[in-house]
């Protein structure tokens, strides 16, 4: 019960993302996965901010999307909107031009801006009602 | 302590005895991790079955009590992702099929050896072909494996192998648990039906390869979730994910994008029926059955004008087959396809019960909501229904009236899989529910050990029996069709499987070679390359698996193992030196030892160890340019 409380504070939390702070630890996952991809390439580091990433962008699209359905069903949708749009986004760039790390990290930064833009705008239009 | 209180520590059990046995069953398939197989029967640690099936069994226990749906969503997926990881977790190179090659194309976008996509613009290409190969599922599962890969900082062989399977086994279940909710009915047999989704062996089978079909597999399933919805609802948002969806699968394989998109035609019809039927009720049959046949004749339409975008497609619709074979193996492939060749008794019964007892169960149904024309649902299962007979018409047409296809008709059978899933659990649920108001109508409200000995022998017998059927032995049989149907999705014959030796030459070459190579060997020497270096890699070349030099290559040098095909293979790719596989259990010992001495006569050096790799069933010879 104490956790499902705490998931949900930390899904409202995401999800208001005041000051952009969501969108910022995003961007800074993101920053650490490419040092990660660079440098260490640690597995590790990797998952973390894999959990971590796909957790808070997820969380974006499912608010801003499946609003409606419940909390399970809406993260599952998050979670399947979230790799559509890596792979539709990698797609493009990838027909476009290729996929190596600079590329791949303007990927990874176009879908957290669609997400946290698409977050904001249906919570401005939820306020507004 | 209360009943209520008995009744959680009970399931709680369960639950930790479900996890406990899924845990074992993982540990188990990791223990039967082989690198020198043909199939996964061979290797498969004894007690797995077993265990599969105990945790099945408790699976469905937990399933039909009142657990929370979110903890029982996550136990299928569990459940899920360890029956679909076969292939990935028992063999080194996954399984030996198209996955591979698709792998193999993967790893040139993830090692970026070509621009643009897998077979990237050409100045030559005619733009419709630039198209087509643009809007090949290969390139959206590529760009998705290189990303993820790429934040997982994995290398690719890992996240291409497990790619399908967890995303089957997460979004499947789920898929098939919301459809079977717009049925109306209960969130138990929604829940079942997630489950169910696993006794349809070719499901299991393609949620087991990462191949861009089955990733077009799961958004096709969701683009039906999305269409059932918009038969009762105008919501915008709802037609929009039908349309999302039905892109994502058509962007993933065109298989599933020209069904998707058959199916959305089939849903804008039945709308417009439902707007029409008050007025002029016969006038809107008649457009809903035209439309229905249009929705039919779309897939095998879509293979013929295939043409106009690849040049080598060239399916046709003929009669051959009906000239060609006798009556008796047309009516058999009617009936039941391609199970007529070399199928048991048992996996043919394994595969068509499942879509047998769902097309029972829909005519049920609709039986039953025919006094009830204005219910929302019946909609919703009329339309599924057609959607059914498409799919059965359709793989009737592909397997006897056509021919040059480039896919496999076999395929189908997914589609009906995903679409009796729902009805096999209703069917399921109808029978227990039936057993339950059966148990109820002649017990006593609540029962007792001690109320037990105030009834008759006869009554007790019965209660017993009943309540028994109900919490084991229904159980029982669904966890033992699972576990069966496992037998059915994983095929028993195979080729050998990718060895670890062919894997570890392959490495040991891309490791310590530092100019432009290639590398001549059979089939299966290529597929290898494939994992590890991909295909036609100008660094790193490996012919492609049709190429006819390729093949040339390597008999030529089976026959007369000398440098001087070594040197046109060179000049052929451009590359400074080139390399020779040769693997016992792929050629035989007798033409392997013929190969191995013809080539010390003709001074081709050993490369690697001088004793060979797999303790002497692979040799590599190499040449290098003066």
């Amino acid at each position: 019960m104490i956790g499902s409380i705490q998931l949900h504070k930390l899904e409202r939390s995401i999800t208001n993302d005041s000051h952009f702070l969501a969108t910022l630890i995003s961007c800074t996952l993101i920053f650490t996965i490419y040092v990660n991809l660079s440098t260490i390439q640690s597995f590790a580091i990797g998952i973390i901010a894999f959990v971590l990433y796909f957790m808070i962008n997820a969380i974006f699209l499912a608010q801003a999307f499946f609003e409606k359905e419940d909390a399970f069903s809406s993260l599952m949708f998050g979670v399947l909107l979230l790799i559509m749009l890596l792979g539709f986004v990698g797609w493009l760039v990838m027909i476009i031009h290729n996929l190596d790390v600079p590329m791949f990290t303007m990927v990874l930064l176009i879908t957290t801006t669609i997400s946290s833009l698409s977050n904001r705008r249906m919570k401005n239009k939820s306020d507004t009602r | 302590m209360t009943l209520a209180n008995q009744t959680s520590k009970l399931l709680r059990i369960s639950e930790l005895l479900y996890l406990l046995f899924t845990a074992l069953s993982f540990y188990l398939l990791i223990a039967s991790r082989t690198g020198e197989a043909h199939t996964v029967w061979q290797v498969l640690h004894p007690a797995f079955n077993s265990t599969l099936f105990i945790a099945t069994f408790l699976l469905f226990t937990i399933i039909f009590t009142a657990e929370k749906t979110t903890h029982k969503l996550l136990f299928i997926i569990s459940h899920s992702i360890l029956i679909h990881s076969l292939f990935s977790i028992i063999f080194p190179a996954g399984d030996l099929s198209g996955q591979q090659m698709i792998l193999g194309r993967t790893r040139l976008v993830f090692d970026n050896a070509v621009l643009h996509g897998w077979t990237g613009w050409r100045p030559t290409m005619p733009v419709s072909t630039f198209v087509f190969e643009m809007f090949k599922g290969i390139n959206l599962q590529a760009a998705l494996s290189t990303i993820l890969a790429r934040m997982f900082s994995l290398d690719l062989l890992y996240v291409h192998l497990f790619l399908v399977p967890v995303l089957w086994g997460a979004f499947i279940p789920v898929a098939s648990f919301l459809t079977t909710k717009t049925l109306g009915v209960s969130e138990n047999a929604s829940i079942l039906s997630s489950l169910l989704v696993s006794v349809f062996p070719y499901a299991t089978y393609f949620g087991a390869i990462s191949v861009p079909n089955s990733l077009g597999f799961i958004f096709f399933f969701y683009s039906l979730y999305f269409m059932l919805r918009h038969l009762s609802t105008n919501d915008s948002k709802t037609t929009y994910y039908m349309v999302i969806f039905s892109v994502f699968s058509f962007l993933s394989h065109y298989l599933t994008g020209i069904m998707s998109f058959s199916l959305l035609f089939l849903t804008l019809a039945f709308k417009t029926y439902e707007g029409e039927k008050k007025p002029s009720s016969i006038n809107a049959r008649i457009l809903l059955v035209v439309s229905s046949v249009v929705c039919l004749s779309l897939l095998p339409l879509s293979f013929i004008y295939m043409k106009f975008f690849d040049s080598t497609s060239n399916a046709v619709f003929t009669l051959d087959k009906f000239y060609e074979l006798p009556l008796q193996e047309i009516v058999g492939l009617f009936f039941l396809g391609e199970l007529v060749h070399g199928f048991d008794l048992k996996t043919i019964l394994l595969i068509i019960v499942g879509p047998l007892l769902a097309l029972l169960s829909m005519i049920y149904q609709l039986y039953n909501l025919r006094r009830n024309p204005n219910d929302k649902i019946r909609i919703r299962i009329y339309f599924l229904f057609t959607a059914f007979l498409i799919i059965l018409v359709d793989y009737r047409i592909l397997k006897l009236f056509m021919s040059g296809l480039p896919i496999n008709e076999e395929r189908l059978w997914v589609f009906s899989g995903f679409i009796a899933a729902p009805f096999v659990a209703l069917a399921i649920f109808a029978i227990l529910s039936s057993l339950k108001t059966f148990v109820k109508a002649r017990s006593p409200s609540t029962i007792t050990f001690a109320g037990l000995k105030t009834m008759s022998k006869s009554d007790v017998f019965r209660v017993v029996s009943l309540l028994l059927a109900i919490n084991i032995l229904i159980p029982v049989l669904l966890g033992g069709w699972i576990t069966f149907s496992l037998s059915a999705a994983y095929p028993h014959v195979a080729p050998l499987q990718t060895t670890w030796y062919e894997l570890e030459a392959v490495k040991y070459i891309e490791e310590n070679t530092y100019e432009k190579y290639n590398v001549i060997g059979d089939i299966w020497t290529i597929f290898a390359g494939e994992v590890i270096v991909g295909i036609n890699n100008p660094r790193a070349y490996y012919f492609g698996e049709q190429s006819k030099i390729g093949h040339d290559l390597f008999v030529n040098m089976s026959r007369d193992p000398s440098p001087r095909w070594m040197l046109w293979s060179m000049n052929y790719t451009n590359t400074k030196v080139a390399y020779f596989i040769v693997t016992e259990p792929r050629v035989g010992t007798e033409e392997f030892n013929e190969v191995l001495s013809k080539a010390k006569e003709n001074s081709l050096q050993v490369y690697g160890h001088p004793e060979g790799f797999g303790n002497g069933k692979l040799y590599v010879f190499s040449y290098r340019k003066e």
